[in-house]
């Protein structure tokens, strides 16, 4: 319990956590339709145990219907979702996923301890009340009727019930929406305690920080599909790859574009600007080829223009494999796939600022 | 089933809390059982004294309106999103099913017993103690498929239609089944359609210890028959009320 926050990064399976297929979550071919709406097409995709994975997408994106049929509140009209190789009916009754729904389910006419207690009373191993009134950060507001909390003390609520459990597997749909920023801060380093015993935690939202700062690796939703998956690093490279900007002399930009790495090179008064699909063979081979290079920078796309891009291809073509973007920003060709399958890297969290703009050499 | 357990303590509780919901259940029967036994109490008809007659009448009433009543309430717990929460606990269908059915069955109680207690203080309900329990147990036994009616209307309706809805089916088999005007002045046709209803039978069930008769085997089956079925659409309810609202 006194781990400190940065370590749930290497990831260890709960030894609680049963795993006959070694899967956490494991989505098979999951379509949804409300009427006419298709709000998931086609979803794959496995989580292993210990994994924090951030749903990132849009409003629409499906992010809340994939949730709810992991959870098995909702049938997929084909496809499978499996927690831990079983039924996700048969875990919930287990007691070994726990889930934070979006909204509502704060029952009126009580204070939070009566109804931390009553979901409680409705699991086979419960969490004991106290222990889960104190993780979730509720206790000094645990005499108070369900009517009266604010929007963000209601989630800490539902961030107890979803403890009750005491789950191997937390589901949380867009855990911090109508926190403020202190609450925000305190809600994700409960979550990140709850990480630190090799526990999985998926969440959905829209707040491109959040999947990048709390999350091992995010899956970008768009209209019922991934569109890519991988670290909060990966998905910046992905879609706006890593610039290098050098003061270099005596070379033109045709040589320099032929380095390794580089995707494209251009001259920006004294120095030179490049466009890379690998920066860090690019420095190496700069350095190499024009020692005297200096003023080094490297500077990684941001998140939010990763995600709009992404998510935005979408919505120009459903099923063509995604083109560069025809935006200001350059791009690299041949993105890595983006097609749902998985470009998980080995390496720890990128601990990546909120400001992306990092400065190198 | 201990989660069944567990859960039908916890729902009694929230309901009973509800003092206000819980007065209304009772106060209709009793207001209308008074006023009934004033007009019409002192007769006898075919050898049945009306009173006790009208007293289990106006019981069956008040207890098919609270059970009902409690079923429905459902539909406020689903708007709040509460189901989808419960889904998420180890309660199960079947189990979610027989507490809320339970429950029912509590709520009806002070109906009951108060409609009892006011035929035997200012009636002229003459009944000997095998009597009173026996009508009261018969008549409450009888309540289940009130209950299971109730939590179909509950996860059918939203918030806003339960309440009329209920009214409506409340009413409905209140005086098709005979619970105001006896069944025998009825038309024929409407005799055969008070006879397949469980309101008509809940109150022939109860009133047969008065004459001293057997339950009517073909009444159980008529109740069993409507909780069974409505059962089954109740508990399909129940697995689709994880849906958003």
């Amino acid at each position: 319990m006194t781990t400190s926050p940065a370590t749930h990064s290497a990831p260890s399976v709960g030894d609680t956590a049963p795993e006959p297929d070694g899967a956490a979550v494991r989505l098979t071919g999951l379509h949804k339709s409300f009427g006419s709406v298709h709000a998931v097409r086609g979803i794959d995709l496995t989580i292993a145990p210990g994994e924090v994975v951030a749903f990132l997408g849009p409003n629409g994106a499906g992010k809340s219907t994939t949730i709810d049929m992991m959870l098995g509140l909702t049938k997929p009209d084909s496809g499978a979702a499996r927690l831990f190789g079983d039924d996700p009916a048969a875990v919930v009754r287990s007691g070994s996923v726990g889930a934070m729904l979006q909204s509502g389910a704060l029952l009126p006419d009580l204070t939070v301890r009566q109804l931390v207690a009553m979901f409680a009373a409705l699991h086979r191993h419960p969490l004991p009340v106290d222990e889960a009134l104190e993780r979730a950060g509720v206790t000094e507001i645990s005499g108070q009727q369900t009517t009266k909390l604010s929007g963000g003390q209601a989630q800490r609520v539902r961030f107890a019930l979803a403890l009750v459990p005491d789950p191997d597997l937390l589901l949380l749909d867009e855990p911090t929406v109508a926190m403020d920023v202190e609450l925000r801060r305190s809600f994700w380093a409960s979550m990140r305690q709850f990480a630190a015993d090799g526990k999985t935690v998926l969440f959905a939202t829209h707040y491109l920080e959040e999947a990048d700062d709390f999350a091992d690796r995010v899956v970008v939703l768009a209209r019922g599909r991934i569109v890519a998956d991988g670290t909060g690093a990966q998905i910046k490279a992905t879609v706006a790859g890593r610039t290098i900007s050098a003061a270099v002399t005596g070379a033109a930009p045709e040589m320099v574009q032929a380095l390794p790495g580089v995707a494209t090179a251009e001259r920006q008064g004294p120095r030179m600007v490049l466009h890379c699909t690998d920066s860090d063979a690019a420095v190496r081979a700069l350095l190499a080829a024009y020692p005297d290079s200096h003023d080094i920078e490297i500077r990684t796309g941001n998140l939010e223009d990763a995600f709009l891009e992404l998510t935005a291809s979408t919505v120009r073509s459903d099923s063509a494999p995604r083109r560069p973007a025809t935006s200001s920003r350059r791009t690299p060709p041949a993105p890595p796939s983006l097609t749902g399958s998985t470009v998980r890297s080995d390496h720890a969290q990128p601990s990546l600022a909120a400001s992306t703009n990092g400065a190198a050499a | 089933m201990s989660m069944a357990a567990n859960y039908t303590l916890i729902s009694a509780r929230t309901t009973f809390r509800n003092t206000r919901f819980i007065l209304f259940t009772v106060a209709l029967p009793v207001v209308m059982y008074l006023l009934f036994n004033n007009l019409y109490g002192d007769r006898t008809d075919g050898g049945i004294d009306v009173g006790s007659y009208l007293m289990v009448s106006m019981a069956a009433y008040g207890g098919i309106g609270a059970t009902i009543n409690a079923g429905a309430r459902i539909a406020i717990e689903r708007q709040t999103g509460w189901n989808r929460q419960l889904r998420l606990s180890a309660l199960t269908a079947r189990g979610y099913l027989f507490a809320k059915a339970a429950v029912s069955l509590l709520v009806a109680l002070p109906a009951i017993v108060l409609v009892f207690l006011a035929g035997a203080l200012f009636g002229s309900a003459h009944l000997t103690l095998g009597q009173w329990l026996g009508c009261g147990l018969a008549l409450w036994l009888a309540l289940i498929p009130f209950g299971v009616i109730g939590l179909v209307i509950g996860f059918l309706a939203t918030v806003e239609s339960a309440q009329p809805l209920t009214m409506l089916v409340y009413m409905a088999l209140a005086i098709l089944g005979g619970l105001w005007f006896p069944v025998s002045q009825f038309p024929a046709a409407l005799q055969h359609v008070a006879r397949a209803l469980p309101s008509y039978w809940a109150a022939d069930i109860a009133r047969a210890p008065l004459a001293g008769q057997n339950i009517p085997p073909g009444g159980v089956l008529v109740l069993a028959a409507w909780t069974v079925g409505l059962g089954l659409l109740a508990m399909a309810g129940y697995r689709r009320s994880g849906r958003r609202v």
